[in-house]
């Protein structure tokens, strides 16, 4: 059977790595350093899932989200959302201090557990 | 004792000003109402004083043309008598020479009666018809003296018969019958029929100075106005206030006008009228001369009586004077009246100066009063402008001086707060700052020492290197707590920490996830969860803002489990109270003492100290959660049992309240 391939995007490179090492035991892993390079990736790759990280120079998740979500080629793709600390999300919404919301498949706050991260991207793939 | 006088009324008045103003017109009026109740007093006095003095005057004037008359009577007796033809008629007793010669002299000389007698007292011939003689005078008493070579002259009554003798003319001029006068005295007689003559006798002597006989003759008083005229010409000269005659004079027969120029209501002469009963009293019966205001006929007059006697002495009559009373009172009046008209003028003055005066003494005052509220406004750089150097002045530069300093304090409070506050703001930016960067090296430490740990990256070598992995995995767990405190701190301290209620599960929203967070920790300690009322507490649904309310349940989470028992139980639940959710955390452990139970929410506290700061607290999860409650409109506090169990209970409004 193929591995899912899930792709990850986030500007800190020791964070990716980490993220790699946790979820390279069972998909296989895409990752992109910022927002733009993420969506490109995202539509040449077609990804069956997307890590997301929103604060990110040039372009960041926030943007890349809805740009993904607006894109029928990728909109299908679930993403699961790494979001900073002590900020307001629930379940499937997102809302900066700002206000302004973005709806993904899923979030996850920083600092991650490997271990929950690896359980929810698999919980998403089976959707 | 003048210290506490107390006006009444004073303090009724609103401003200072209106005081002033009272207080002035109360001086004013007291002060002007005493001096021109004395000085028309003592005006009025002078007045009076001054018209009776006048009067008593014109008495004495009067007396002199009264006895001028009378001289003239006796120097024209005297001469007549020194005559050659009457001498020499008398040695011849030629009668009839004489008596013509006698008459046309009477005549000549204005007089009523003119009567020679011969040595003896007997009368030759008298000068009117019927030229009645020979009856006896020897015993009238000028006769009686002028035959012992005496000059004399003098007032005598003259009885009825004795005037009938010169013919009836005479008797009809004396008689009068009284007309009723108000305030005379009560007589039994009603009329008059003798007559007060002006009267002399002069002896006639030869060439050897033998008595050859006696001339005597007179005036005869009643109706006749001469000497009244006459002194009122000479004394008042005819002058008249308001159409009366301001002087008059009278004489009297004992008590009867019988002369006079006061009139009565009709303007004729006032005669046959009587004088008042006081005057009667004394002037009549005391002999003593009359001077005050008395009311004559029809008018007050300022009158002086004084008895007149005749040559033995007694009192047969009297000589008035007296003066309208009118002018004199009409004088005083209208010194009355400039008095109060001076008063009265006065007081306006006065008022206007004290509306000036007041303005000069209260526009400081009310100027520090706008300044102190324009101030108490906090406004400190207003000044007070400096306009006298009085105690208002002074107060008004202490003032200045006050505010300066209050000026000069602010200043500083506020260029420190300012300084303060800019502190802070940088406290709490660095403490955001910090505790975010922290995260992201922490966030990958934490997730390679997951994995390290659970040997997913394969397996570690010695017990020992598996025990350092987990202990740094044990103390990352820590580190990251203690950084999430301290930016809900931050977030609450900065005042960014936003309450956004929505209506929301309690327990489905709030409470599960915290506790699927610390299930691991849980496990760890080995200890076990029960919701009390579980049913019903998913149903809780209240206003809240989720976020923040995990908050406040993950600290309260951690905080029983981290010193719950190991193996003990921990209760979650809830209460519904009429106007609130109440929420509670309850774990097995030795509690908290009594006296730590309100201090555990304080920021920085800590349970047990030192011990505790190996087990990651900081002191900042039930501050942090007191915060957020309070900022709910809810309240919260702990309960223990020492040894036993620890409580965290907290409240929901259910309808929100502003917070």
């Amino acid at each position: 059977m193929e591995r899912s391939k899930v792709l990850v995007i986030d500007d800190e490179p020791d964070f990716v790595e980490m993220i790699r090492m946790a979820l390279e035991r069972q998909f296989e892993v895409l990752v992109a350093y910022n927002g733009k390079e993420g969506v490109a990736k995202a539509r040449s790759d077609k990804p069956d899932a997307i890590v997301l990280d929103i604060m990110m120079p040039e372009k960041d998740g926030f943007t890349a989200c809805q740009e993904l979500k607006g894109d029928s080629t990728t909109a299908s793709i679930p993403i699961l959302i790494l979001t900073g600390v002590g900020e307001h999300f629930g379940r499937t919404k997102y809302t900066k201090m700002s206000g302004m919301e973005i709806e993904a498949e899923d979030f996850i706050a920083k600092p991650v557990d490997p271990n929950e991260l690896v359980r929810r991207v698999t919980a998403l793939l089976k959707k | 004792m003048w210290r506490n006088l107390k006006i009444p009324g004073l303090m009724h008045f609103r401003t200072l000003r209106s005081k002033l103003v009272f207080s002035f017109l109360l001086v004013v009026l007291a002060g002007g109402l005493a001096s021109t109740m004395i000085g028309t007093r003592m005006v009025g006095n002078t007045i009076i004083a001054e018209a009776q003095n006048k009067v008593r005057h014109d008495m004495a004037s009067a007396w002199m043309v009264y006895q001028e008359k009378l001289n003239r009577v006796k120097d024209v007796l005297h001469l007549t008598a020194k005559r050659d033809l009457i001498i020499r008629s008398l040695v011849g007793r030629d009668v009839e020479v004489l008596r013509r010669e006698l008459e046309r002299l009477r005549i000549e000389y204005g007089l009523d009666v003119l009567t020679v007698t011969d040595n003896k007292g007997v009368v030759l011939t008298r000068t009117r018809s019927p030229y009645q003689a020979g009856d006896f005078q020897g015993n009238d008493e000028l006769v009686r003296r002028a035959l012992k070579r005496e000059v004399v002259a003098t007032t005598e009554i003259v009885p009825q018969e004795e005037l009938a003798k010169d013919g009836p003319e005479l008797v009809r001029q004396a008689y009068m019958e009284f007309v009723p006068t108000p305030m005379a005295k009560a007589r039994p007689e009603t009329k008059e029929t003798s007559g007060m003559m002006l009267k002399a006798a002069v002896p006639i002597l030869d060439i050897n100075d033998n008595v050859l006989g006696t001339l005597y003759g007179g005036s005869l008083l009643n109706r006749n106005y001469e000497i009244v005229d006459k002194i009122k010409d000479i004394i008042f000269k005819g002058e008249r206030y308001k159409e009366i005659d301001t002087g008059t004079a009278t004489i009297f027969q004992w008590d009867l006008r019988i002369s006079t120029n006061v009139k009565d209501k009709s303007g004729l002469r006032a005669i046959s009228t009587r004088v008042a009963k006081d005057v009667y009293d004394q002037v009549l019966e005391n002999g003593r001369a009359w001077v005050d205001r008395a009311f004559v006929v029809n008018d007050w007059y300022i009158a002086a009586y004084e008895p007149i006697r005749n040559l033995k002495g007694e009192i047969i009559g009297i000589l008035y004077v007296g003066t309208l009373e009118e002018p004199y009172t009409d004088i005083r009046n209208r010194v009355i009246y400039s008095f109060f008209g001076i008063a009265f003028l006065g007081v306006v003055m006065v008022l206007i100066l004290a509306y000036f005066i007041t303005r000069s003494i209260t526009r400081p005052i009310d100027e520090l009063v706008k300044a102190t509220e324009v101030i108490a406004g906090g406004d400190f750089s207003h000044e007070v402008p400096i306009q006298s150097r009085d105690e208002v002045g002074h107060l008004a530069g202490s003032f200045n001086r006050m505010t300066g300093t209050l000026k000069a304090t602010m200043d500083e409070l506020y260029v420190l707060n300012t300084k303060l506050q800019d502190l802070n703001r940088h406290y709490l930016e660095m403490l955001g700052f910090v505790t975010h960067e922290l995260m992201q090296p922490i966030g990958v430490l934490k997730g390679f020492l997951v994995m390290l740990d659970d040997e997913s990256l394969g397996p570690l070598g010695t017990p020992k290197q598996k025990q350092a992995v987990s202990t740094m995995l044990r103390n990352v767990n820590a580190l990251i707590n203690m950084i999430q405190k301290y930016l809900q701190l931050g977030r609450i301290e900065s005042g960014k920490m936003e309450v956004n209620k929505v209506h929301m599960p309690i327990f489905a929203q709030a409470l599960q996830p915290i506790l699927e967070d610390e299930r691991q920790q849980i496990n760890a300690r080995k200890m076990e969860v029960v919701i009390e009322n579980e049913e019903s507490f998913r149903k809780v649904e209240g206003e809240a803002d989720p976020v923040l309310l995990r908050i406040v349940f993950s600290n309260l989470i951690g905080n029983v489990l981290k010193y719950g028992q190991e193996g003990g139980k921990i209760w979650c639940g809830f209460r519904e109270e009429p106007e609130e959710f109440l929420f509670y955390v309850k774990n097995e452990g030795r509690g908290i003492p009594a006296d730590q139970l309100t201090k555990v929410f304080e920021k920085f506290s800590r349970l047990g100290g030192e011990l505790e700061r190996a087990r990651g607290g900081t002191g900042l999860g039930l501050f942090n959660s007191k915060e957020v409650v309070e900022r709910h409109g809810g309240r919260i506090w702990a309960e223990s049992e020492e040894g036993k169990w620890a409580n965290f209970l907290f409240t929901i409004p259910k309808v929100p309240k502003r917070s």
